[in-house]
């Protein structure tokens, strides 16, 4: 058997008395796209900053490719060349071109020269589209533009797996759908995604399981059709009740 | 790319002038003193109107230092200044019309007396107060730290007045012309000539605490420089050199003689104008030292500044605290509290001279630093948290994506607080005046020491700094538009 690409053992974050992640294990394997979903508050976006070490934990392992990012140290850089990140505002570099923006890592890091950074960059900006804004500032751009900039910057680093923090929730909703767009087609081309979403056709559309979170606890999780048309657990029953009816 | 080049030239800059700054090893083959006196203490000594220093004390000092053989220096300090700068070492002896007293003979090894004064008081030429008696329920001016100081202090209790300090005579003569005091103590030649140089007071009563004027060394020198000091004035003296000396400058004692000498030294044409073409050469090179304090006090504060508010946000406990403590006590020192800690209090500890001007960048690093510290921590912090997410999740190590993300943004918001910092900067040093430093603010105490010209000499100083802050403020702008134009 292969080792999991993500593997959470047991992983806990508290705050004083107040445990905000609750015994979280979660495995995600090669190619696999996993949607987390679950009310405001419920702990998502917290275990995907975790699978990064954005956040820290109280106790437990998170395992990447079988080596644990929460007690990585200094080599956490090095994990996370492999692990791109999309955010939910973009978080562009507003004093860098979009070109600046995709090369700025790879030629930092040593990873690729000047030029094959530029020329691989603007590949990049093919496939989200943008080809015509690789000197734009960010400034001039729309949020759906600066989203998918913002994958264009994540994949130039050649990442095995793709995190998603809800990179839709902040867009108009006619941008929606070319950020959404984007994803499917890395999803098509056997990107590991995690993703952390409340787009819940989208989840049921691109995702191979889906997780629901609720309270910081992994209350259940299953293929698409499991969890929306045969949710067990009378929380995701309820929270399906009130996101599909709106 | 070009932001490297920005910092190595900085840098390089920074070191060059550092290396300027060490002391050189200074030659002995004729030994070598340095001798403070007061800026505005005539006739013992004041600057004539090309701004040389002149007067008793000077010509004696020198004198002596021909007679036996050795050089000196002699630096106007300022009383205090002077006497701090002997306790702590940085100097070898003060000449400044000072009076043997028995706490002086204790901290200092005091010279041979070489002149006799006394202790007189002095109201407004329109006064009608005769003597003491007068005094009750009035206010009275001394210099701080003078025998005559002293005099009234012990008198205040019984003739019933109450005592307002000043730091020169000048400002205490213009205290009771104003009115604001009643009276002031001074030695009587120094009164005399005052009154002769057109400062429109009087004596009045007796001459009183008769006491003599002695030479202050350094301890540690008692056995040498003393000895060459006592030598010479006794040598003086006996040739009738010292006489010819005291003549100079007090005549006959005949008010008509003091007159013709005061009409030597100061300036004729008194306009705005007039005052401000005689006093150009003095005026530039104040402002001259002053703009090096400023440029090297920017470079050097900037410098560690950005270090220490780097300092403040790198993620670890023990740089954070290094940051903030530097911070509190730098930013919550007074400005003249660190300059004379660092210039008078330091050097008796690490028994180390400190020149003044380093005394005064020190200070303005420290100072100003901190300010400056503060507000890069600020600015830093004020860029988008996200900003460091997005670039730590691509890898970047926290260094390169400060240098490369954080920085960049956070230097813009800064600006503005760098401007302003540098405004101050050039403003605070005239607060180092109290180190002796001959810059623009400590020129314009010695001018009007010497003019009695208060107020056309502090218009001219306030407008030089007007005109130097427009030109910094220019500058600024002008680097603040290409930061964010970049």
């Amino acid at each position: 058997m292969t080792i999991p690409r993500v593997e959470m053992k047991n992983v806990r974050k508290r705050f004083g008395d107040n445990e905000v992640i609750k015994n979280i294990n979660l495995k995600v394997d090669d190619n696999e796209v996993v949607v987390l979903i679950g009310p405001s508050g419920a702990g998502k976006s917290t275990v995907l900053r975790m699978i990064n070490g954005l956040e820290t934990t109280t106790s437990g392992e998170i395992l990447i490719d079988g080596d644990d990012i929460a007690h990585a140290g200094k080599s956490i850089n090095q994990m996370r060349e492999k692990i791109g990140m999309v955010f939910q505002h973009f978080n562009l570099f507003p004093n860098m071109s979009v070109l600046d923006n995709i090369t700025l890592a790879p030629v930092e890091l040593g990873i690729r020269n000047k030029a094959d950074a530029v020329t691989q960059a603007k590949q990049f900006l093919e496939v989200v589209g943008l080809t015509d804004k690789a000197d734009a500032m960010p400034a001039s751009l729309s949020g759906g533009q600066k989203q998918r900039v913002a994958i264009a910057r994540a994949l130039a680093m050649h990442p095995e797996i793709m995190l998603f923090d809800e990179p839709t929730s902040a867009l108009d909703p006619e941008m929606v759908g070319d950020v959404l767009g984007v994803m499917r087609r890395l999803a098509k081309q056997g990107m590991t995604m995690v993703i952390v979403t409340h787009e819940m056709g989208f989840a049921r559309e691109v995702a191979d399981r889906v997780v629901f979170f609720a309270d910081g606890e992994l209350l259940e999780q299953g293929t698409p059709t499991d969890i929306f048309d045969h949710p067990q657990h009378p929380r995701l029953q309820q929270f399906l009740k009130q996101v599909l009816n709106v | 790319m070009k932001r490297k080049w920005l910092w190595s030239t900085l840098v390089a800059g920074f070191v060059a002038l550092m290396v300027g700054f060490v002391p050189q090893p200074t030659q002995a083959a004729t030994e070598s003193y340095t001798i403070g006196t007061d800026v505005t203490f005539p006739p013992f000594e004041f600057a004539n109107k090309q701004n040389q220093y002149v007067g008793i004390d000077i010509d004696l000092m020198n004198a002596i230092a021909k007679q036996q053989g050795f050089k000196v220096t002699i630096k106007p300090l300022g009383f205090n200044a002077a006497v701090q700068a002997l306790e702590a070492g940085q100097i070898d002896g003060v000449i400044a019309g000072m009076s043997i007293t028995p706490e002086r003979q204790e901290k200092f090894a005091m010279s041979d007396p070489y002149y006799q004064s006394g202790t007189v008081m002095a109201v407004a030429k329109d006064a009608k107060i005769k003597g003491l008696s007068g005094l009750r329920g009035k206010r009275v001016a001394v210099k701080t730290g003078t025998a005559s100081a002293d005099y009234a202090n012990a008198q205040k209790k019984k003739y019933g007045f109450s005592v307002v300090t000043f730091d020169d005579s000048n400002n205490m003569y213009q205290d009771v012309m104003t009115g604001n005091s009643a009276a002031c103590f001074e030695d009587k030649p120094v009164m005399q000539y005052g009154i002769a140089s057109g400062m429109k007071l009087k004596i009045v009563g007796k001459t009183t605490m008769k006491s003599d004027y002695g030479i202050a060394i350094k301890r540690s020198e008692s056995a040498t420089l003393l000895k060459k000091v006592n030598a010479g004035l006794k040598a003086l003296k006996a040739n009738g050199q010292y006489d010819k000396i005291v003549r100079k400058y007090l005549g006959n004692g005949s008010e008509a003689a003091q007159k013709k000498k005061t009409a030597g030294t100061s300036e004729t044409d008194r306009s705005f104008m007039g005052l401000l073409k005689s006093n150009w050469g003095t005026l530039m090179s104040g402002l001259q030292q002053t703009l090096w304090l400023t440029i090297l006090g920017i470079l050097c504060a900037t410098i560690v500044g950005v270090l220490v508010g780097l300092l403040g946000v790198v993620p670890n406990k023990f740089a954070q605290g290094a940051a903030t403590t530097f911070i509190y006590i730098f930013r919550g020192l007074p400005m003249m509290v660190l300059a004379l800690f660092i210039y008078s209090g330091v050097p008796s500890l690490i028994n180390e001279k400190i020149p003044a001007f380093v005394a005064g960048i020190i200070t303005l690093t420290l100072n100003e630093g901190a300010y400056t510290a503060a507000f890069v921590k600020g600015g830093i912090a004020a860029v988008n948290p996200g900003q460091m997410e997005a670039a730590r999740s691509l890898g970047l190590p926290w260094g390169k994506a400060m240098r490369r993300v954080i920085l960049p943004q956070g230097i813009k918001i800064m600006v503005p607080s760098f401007i302003n910092q540098f405004i101050i900067t050039l403003k605070d040093t005239s607060i180092l005046s109290v180190l002796g430093l001959l810059e623009l603010t400590q020129t314009g105490k010695i001018i009007i020491a010497r003019n009695m010209e208060g107020f056309k000499i502090w218009s001219m100083i306030a407008l030089i700094y007007l005109i130097i802050i427009t030109l910094l403020t220019w500058l600024s702008n002008w680097v603040q538009k290409r930061v964010n134009a970049a």
